[in-house]
C-alpha cells in the first residue's frame, strides 16, 4: 500500500528525521501559516512534479487560487487527498537515499546517490547499492547518521520501500527529507493502525482493471495470470485480473462476479483449481449469480477439491462447464469475436 | 527436501484448514503424529493428539517436521517456537505473513540450519508416498518429473497436465509466491541434483530473478537433465500488482521477455502454452 507524503513525513518526524514545516489543507477556508510556500498535491502516482502537481505561492493573493487549482486537478487520473503546504528550503545539495526490502538479498538494502532530484532515473549509474553491515565507508558520514533512524522506522512500521528524493542539504548544512515515496506491506496493515484510515480497496480479493472485454476470475495469482496469458495468446483481451485467493467461498464468488458485471463485462471466464478452495462453494455462488443475471455468459472450469459435488450443482442448474482450461478459453475468445 | 519418512506435527491443527488438511494428509499416508494449537479446548483431531506447544510435541512424539497453518499475525511466533524446539523442516502454508516477519524467520532458520519452505505455498508432495501440504492429490500421479513452482494453483494445473499427458510426477515442490521465501529455486535444484532427478519443470512468474539464478547455478553445478520453464504473467501490465507481491514487474529485469532471453542464451526452453509440456 502506498502511503501519502504528508503521512510519511509525520512518521519521519516521529523518528527524528528532519522534514520541512508543513500542514495539510483539504477544504476552504485555506489557512495561510507562512509564505512563501510550496503547494504539493497529495496523490500517490509518480511524476507528480512533471504533471503539474507542485506549485509555488509567494503572495497571499495567489495562495488561495493555487491551492484551489491543485485540489480540483486530477494528476494522471488520480484525485488528490489534499494539498500539503510546505516551507521552502534553500537548497545547497540534493541526494538520493532509499531503503528497500530486497528479495534476492533477503535483507533491507540501501541505495544512495550524490545526484538526487527528479532526474534520478537518468543518473542510475551514480547509485551505490549497499546494506546495513557495510555502508560506513560508502556513504558520506552526514548521511550515514540518519540511516539507523530510517532503518528503525522501516522495520517498526513494516515498510517495503522508503525513498527520499531529494534528501537536501540546506545552506546551513542541515539535512531535510524533501520528497518521499513510502510503501507499507499490505500483509502488516493489521498491526499498523495509523494506516487503516487510508485503505481504499476493500474487496476480499485482489482486483486489477484492464482494458479488454473478457472477464477473468481464478484462485491464485499464478493461475489467473496464466489464464490471462492464454486469453491473450488466443487473440482475446482480458478485461481484468481477479484473484479470489485461497479458500474463497460462495459469497465472495458472487461479490467478484457482481464487481465484473458493474464494469459492464458480458463474458466471464472462471478458472478454478481447488486446493484449499472448495469447488462446490464456488459452484453455489455461480448458480446464484447466473439465476439473477442470465444475460452474462459464464465460461467455467472447476477441478480439484470437491469437484464432483461442484459439477453436480452446475449440471442440476444447466450451467455448462469445461474439463480443460484451453478449450474453455478458445470458446470464450471465439464468441467474443463473433459478436464484435 | 522431504523423503516421506518425516514425523510431522501440524501447527494450527484446530483451525478450519488445519483440520481439513490433517485429515487429507493422513489419508495420503503422511506420518502426522500430533498437532499443536493454542486452543486449549480441543484435545484431538482425527485421532491425532493436540498439544499446547512444540516442545511437548518434540518430547512426546519426537517429531522433526512441522507444517504451519497458524494465522499470519501469529505465524512468526509459531515458527520460532518450532525452531527453538529443534524442528528441522518447516513448511509454512499460511499466506499474508508480513515481510519483516519473513526476514526474521529467514535469518533464524539459516542460523539454525532449518529448512523452511514457503510461506504462502502449497507444500511438498511425493506422489503415491507422502504429502506435507494442501495440494489436490489427484493432480499428482507418480512418475519421474520434478515440478518446482512459486505459484500454488498453477502447480496443480501443470502437474495435472504432466500426470495425464506426460510421464508423471516424482516430486512437487511449492516454494510460495511471496517476495521473501525460505527455500529458493536454487536450493530446490540442489535437492534435484542430489536425488538425480532427470526431468524438471520450473513454474515461474513475472518479477524477481529467482528462476534465472536458480537455473544458472544448477547448470554451473553440472546439472544436465531436461529443464523446461513456464512463466505466468506475460500480460501483466507494467508496475501493477498482480496479487503475489512477488509478481510486480520490477522494470525490465523482472519482465518475462528479459527472463526468456537470459534462458535462451543458456539453452533452456521456455514453454508458452501448457499443452507443449505433453509427451
Amino acid at each position: 500500500m502506498k502511503i501519502h507524503e504528508f503521512v510519511g513525513k509525520e512518521l519521519l518526524r516521529e523518528y527524528s528525521v528532519k522534514v520541512p514545516k508543513s500542514y495539510l489543507v483539504k477544504e476552504k477556508p485555506y489557512d495561510v501559516k507562512f509564505l512563501p510556500a510550496v503547494l504539493k498535491s497529495q496523490v500517490l502516482v509518480g511524476g507528480r512534479m512533471k504533471a503539474g502537481g507542485v506549485l509555488f505561492a509567494h503572495e497571499k493573493s495567489e495562495f488561495e487560487s493555487k491551492v484551489d487549482e491543485l485540489l480540483f486537478k486530477e494528476i494522471k487520473g488520480e484525485k488528490p487527498y489534499g494539498v500539503l503546504v510546505e516551507e521552502m528550503i534553500p537548497i545547497q545539495k540534493e541526494y538520493y537515499v532509499s531503503l528497500l526490502l530486497d528479495r534476492e538479498e533477503k535483507d533491507i538494502i540501501i541505495l544512495f546517490s550524490e545526484n538526487g532530484g527528479i532526474d534520478i532515473e537518468d543518473n542510475k549509474d551514480s547509485i551505490i547499492k549497499t546494506n546495513f553491515n557495510d555502508f560506513e565507508n560508502k556513504i558520506p558520514e552526514k548521511i550515514s547518521k540518519i540511516l539507523p533512524k530510517l532503518r528503525k522506522l522501516f522495520r517498526e512500521k513494516d515498510l517495503t520501500l522508503l525513498e527520499i528524493n531529494p534528501l537536501v542539504e540546506d545552506i546551513n548544512g542541515e539535512l531535510y527529507a524533501l520528497d518521499i515515496v513510502m510503501h507499507l506491506d499490505d500483509n502488516a496493515i493489521f498491526r499498523q493502525d495509523w494506516a487503516k484510515e487510508f485503505i481504499e480497496n476493500e474487496y476480499p480479493f485482489h482486483f486489477v482493471k484492464l482494458d479488454g472485454d473478457i472477464g477473468i476470475i481464478g484462485c491464485g495469482a499464478g493461475i489467473v495470470m496464466a489464464t490471462m496469458d492464454a486469453v491473450k495468446l488466443s487473440g482475446g483481451e482480458p478485461a481484468n485480473f481477479l484473484d479470489l485467493g485461497g479458500g474463497a467461498e460462495k459469497n465472495i464468488t458472487i461479490q467478484a462476479l457482481e464487481l465484473l458485471k458493474s464494469y459492464n463485462i458480458k463474458r466471464i471466464i472462471l478458472n478454478i483449481f481447488g486446493g484449499i478452495t472448495k469447488c462446490d462453494e464456488i459452484a453455489s455462488g455461480l448458480v446464484e449469480f447466473k439465476n439473477n443475471n442470465p444475460e452474462i455468459q459464464l465460461y467455467v472450469r472447476l477441478t480439484g477439491t470437491n469437484e464432483e459435488e461442484a459439477k453436480r450443482i452446475l449440471k442440476d442448474n444447466n450451467i455448462n462447464y469445461y474439463d480443460d482450461m484451453y478449450s474453455m478459453i478458445i470458446d470464450a475468445v471465439r464468441m467474443v469475436n463473433i459478436n464484435d | 527436501m522431504i523423503n516421506g519418512n518425516e514425523k510431522v506435527c501440524v501447527q494450527g491443527i484446530t483451525g478450519k484448514y488445519g483440520k481439513l488438511h490433517t485429515e487429507k494428509m493422513l489419508k495420503y499416508g503422511t506420518k502426522i503424529l500430533c498437532g499443536v494449537s493454542k486452543n486449549k479446548n480441543i484435545k484431538n483431531i482425527n485421532g491425532v493428539e493436540v498439544l499446547n506447544n512444540m516442545n511437548d510435541a518434540v518430547e512426546k512424539y519426537n517429531v522433526d517436521t512441522s507444517i504451519v497453518f497458524v494465522p499470519a499475525p501469529f505465524a512468526k511466533d509459531a515458527v520460532f517456537e518450532a525452531i527453538n524446539a529443534g524442528i528441522k523442516k518447516i513448511i509454512i502454508i499460511t499466506e499474508h505473513i508480513p515481510q519483516q516477519d519473513m526476514l526474521d524467520i529467514y535469518k533464524i532458520s539459516k542460523d539454525n540450519d532449518v529448512m523452511v519452505i514457503g510461506p504462502n505455498c502449497p507444500g511438498v508432495i511425493l506422489p503415491g508416498k507422502s504429502k506435507i501440504g494442501i495440494m489436490p492429490e489427484n493432480a499428482f500421479k507418480p512418475g519421474d518429473i520434478a515440478v518446482i513452482s512459486k505459484s500454488g494453483t498453477l502447480m496443480y494445473e501443470i502437474s495435472n497436465y504432466l500426470s495425464k499427458y506426460s510421464t508423471g510426477i516424482k516430486v512437487g515442490i511449492g516454494l510460495g509466491g511471496d517476495p521473501i521465501i525460505g527455500t529458493s529455486i536454487e536450493e530446490a535444484f540442489d535437492y534435484i541434483i542430489r536425488e538425480n532427478i532427470r526431468k524438471v519443470v520450473v513454474i515461474g512468474e513475472v518479477g524477481g530473478n529467482d528462476e534465472i539464478n536458480g537455473i544458472e547455478k544448477a547448470l554451473k553445478k553440472g546439472y544436465n537433465g531436461d529443464i523446461k520453464v513456464f512463466f505466468a504473467g506475460r500480460t501483466a501490465p507494467k508496475g501493477k500488482r498482480m496479487g503475489h507481491a512477488g509478481a510486480i514487474v520490477e522494470g525490465y529485469e523482472g519482465s518475462i521477455e528479459y527472463k526468456e532471453k537470459r534462458l535462451k542464451d543458456i539453452g533452456i526452453k521456455v514453454i508458452k502454452e501448457i499443452s507443449e509440456l505433453g509427451g
